[in-house]
């Protein structure tokens, strides 16, 4: 919380996507019955899953390409570095995925001697600082240009200007190069046509494009959920997922790819791989998190999330940050995962708003959060503390009396208004956090303070 | 390793344990694509002037810039002055069969060296790469458009035999020409077109890839500062020919 930077991009940068998302959907009056249907078209393909990945693997097969099926995210990484040592990859460029940092492949394609090259230009300046994404769909936004330029200047042995559009044009011709000598693309897939047997992959900056053309094998590595039945489908989402996301109309690439390059065409890989990734997603068709299966991380959520907005997604400590990222984290990791996560919210139901499929993301945190109770996954000390919570909160004079207790105690912790460390056992509680202090006039005293003055 | 059978047993286990959260259904695919992707362009054929405005309009606001030319006859002298403003010379094009009109002769007259790539496969990997270095090192790239998209500013280009994916990605220039047989007004209309392509109506020698180009390659991934030509072109132009490329 003390980094003064982070809170301030964090802040420019979700209100600049709050703003460019509602104008968007304000000149986009059929806006709201697209978001119905795409919502509607969701849940129609979870009802036949079976039946429309089936058709898609045909398609791919038929196609030329292969298709894969990972059960957990050990067994993506295996076929993903099998390809890449069958086919004598060296290196491998890559285009944003959340799903292959999802399954951290990168760490496992080094382990094999394989070079991977992330080629989103957020996405590479956190591989150069050995970080990890702390927004969906703007991964460095905790990075200043300052902080881009030292990093540049370390890595290229040269002194670098802190001006984005100098920092984009260096990048833009080392990343050129790997494009040029990769042996192996990947990707992720924002969404995969059954009836065609293409996958969709969604950029503003072309590396996706690049990705799919130059490397003479492309894998792709994609969840399950991710499948839409027709081409007619496909329109549906893409007219509101860049809306939703950063508020154009469409990103600047939209690319179709079906298969392997055909005959006659000067560019496209020899091989193309699909890999299917359950990892715990196939559990939720029957599950209490169904409904999450039908985001297409568009970041909207995040966006108008008040923790998020405040905390940022390396708080989170998992792949998926924001109010989405708590219950998929929950979903590939186990709910015990969240156990604390499942509380980090105000349930204020500002992303189910946002939400381009209007998931009910608040009801589901509420049933985790009783899931953990009823596991009693909380230590008894938390669980003592909350009954007794309960208690003082449901008797007015308790509570008065517990505040100008609270206020006393306080008093060798609290520090401009907040408790960054609190004593003995209750330390945990502040050791990523802070708690704010009893306020000096609580809301009720100032309020019948205010009772008697003439409005 | 899971196999297929295994997997899809999970999925059906799980699908068994549920009948989902409510009724619903997919899109409706349109019935027969082709004849109504007919009557869009026949429809569109009266009423094209004000679908082009929205399209010019939408195409200036992602970045693009418009030209309208009324032959194309035109065009060269157009692509000759782009290039001169960014002391370009190399171009590498379409082929002129896809294009619908050869222009070689005439963009060399306008002071350009002209890379026209070849209708035909070009059977062995050297070749290949041979044609993709000329591509990585051209300054412009001339292309044709199968879709414009005026809801979106969106050029929709369909990859293949002549047409190749890099002549729109790898030049930091990309120049794109069309007429009124390619402007269609909605992305809902898009999708009759694809269903279309996909169905019977495929057009013959095109490739693997489709892609949807709504203005030039763009990132704000520093201090979310907008910047252009990140990996694709950092200018995209499009030249609208009133009496048709084909003539």
């Amino acid at each position: 919380m003390r980094d003064v930077f982070l809170q301030e991009a964090l802040t420019i940068a979700t209100t600049k996507f709050i703003d460019l998302r509602r104008e968007a959907f304000e000149d986009f009056p059929e806006g709201e019955a697209l978001r119905d249907q795409a919502r509607a078209i969701k849940e129609a393909t979870l009802q036949r899953l079976d039946h429309h990945l089936e058709t898609l693997v045909a398609n791919i097969e038929r196609l030329g390409g292969h298709v894969h099926y990972a059960a957990t995210s050990e067994e993506a990484r295996t076929i993903v570095v099998d390809i890449a040592r069958r086919t004598g990859a060296r290196m491998a460029v890559k285009s944003k995925s959340m799903a292959t940092e999802e399954i951290h492949l990168n760490e496992a394609l080094e382990r094999a001697g394989v070079t991977p090259v992330e080629t989103d230009l957020g996405e590479y300046i956190i591989q150069l600082a050995h970080e990890r994404p702390s927004h969906i769909i703007a991964p460095a936004i905790h990075k200043t240009k300052g902080q881009v330029a030292d990093l540049f200047s370390r890595e290229f042995k040269r002194r670098v200007e802190a001006d984005p559009e100098v920092l984009t044009k260096i990048a833009r011709g080392e990343l050129r190069e790997k494009f040029l000598q990769a042996d192996l693309g990947i990707t992720g897939a924002n969404f995969a046509v059954a009836d065609t047997g293409t996958v969709v992959l969604v950029t503003n900056e072309g590396n996706g494009r690049m990705v799919t053309s130059l490397p003479r094998v492309h894998v792709a590595v994609m969840g399950v959920e991710k499948v839409v039945p027709s081409l007619t489908d496909l329109m549906v989402f893409l007219a509101i997922l860049a809306k939703s996301a950063t508020g154009q109309k469409l990103s600047v690439y939209t690319t179709l790819v079906r298969g392997p390059r055909r005959a006659g065409e000067l560019e496209g890989p020899e091989e193309f791989h699909l890999v299917l990734l359950d990892n715990g997603r196939i559990a939720q068709l029957g599950g209490p998190l169904r409904e999450a299966l039908y985001c297409l991380r568009c970041g909207a959520c995040l966006n108008v999330c008040p923790v998020y907005r405040q905390i940022g997604g390396h708080a989170y400590g998992y792949t998926y940050p924001g109010p989405i990222g708590i219950l998929l984290t929950a979903m590939l990791e186990g709910s015990r995962s969240v156990k604390d996560l499942a509380h980090a919210s105000s349930l204020c139901g500002a992303c189910a708003d946002a939400c381009p499929v209007r998931i009910d993301i608040p009801r589901m945190l509420i049933e985790l959060r009783r899931e953990v109770r009823e596991q009693q996954i909380a230590p008894w000390v938390e669980r003592v503390a909350f009954k007794v919570l309960a208690r003082v909160l449901m008797r007015p004079a308790l509570y008065r009396l517990a505040a100008k207790a609270g206020r006393l105690l306080q008093r060798p912790f609290a520090r401009d208004g907040a408790i960054s460390r609190l004593p003995f056992c209750l330390g945990d509680w502040t050791s990523t956090r802070d708690l704010p202090a009893v306020a000096s006039r609580t809301f009720q005293e100032r309020w019948s303070a205010r009772r008697d003055l003439p409005l | 390793m899971s196999t297929k059978a295994e997997f899809f047993a999970r999925i059906r286990d799980q699908m068994r344990k549920t009948r989902g959260l409510f009724a619903a259904s997919v899109a409706t695919r349109p019935e027969h694509p082709a004849l109504q992707a007919d009557t869009i362009r026949r429809e569109l054929a009266e009423r094209w002037p004000e679908t082009l405005e929205k399209f010019r309009r939408e195409f200036e606001r992602v970045g693009g810039v418009f030209y309208r030319v009324a032959s194309v006859d035109d065009v060269p002298s157009v692509v000759g002055g782009i290039a001169r403003e960014r002391e370009a010379r190399e171009l590498v094009s379409w082929h002129s069969g896809v294009l619908g009109a050869d222009l070689s002769h005439a963009l060399e007259a306008a002071g350009l060296d002209v890379h026209e790539m070849p209708a035909a496969e070009a059977e062995d990997a050297a070749s290949r790469e041979r044609l993709r270095a000329i591509a990585a090192r051209a300054d412009l790239g001339l292309t044709g458009v199968d879709l414009a998209v005026a809801e979106t500013g969106t050029l929709i280009l369909m990859s293949g035999v002549g047409r190749p994916r890099s002549t729109s990605l790898l030049p930091p220039y990309h120049v794109a020409v069309f007429d009124r047989t390619a402007l269609v007004e909605s992305l809902h209309q898009v999708g009759v077109f694809l269903e279309a392509w996909h169905g019977d109506g495929a057009p013959p020698g095109t490739g693997a890839v489709i892609n949807f180009i709504t203005g030039p390659s763009r990132t704000a991934d520093i201090e979310l500062t907008l910047t252009r030509g990140v990996h694709g072109p950092r200018e995209v132009h499009a030249i609208f020919v009133e009496g048709g490329i084909r003539g």
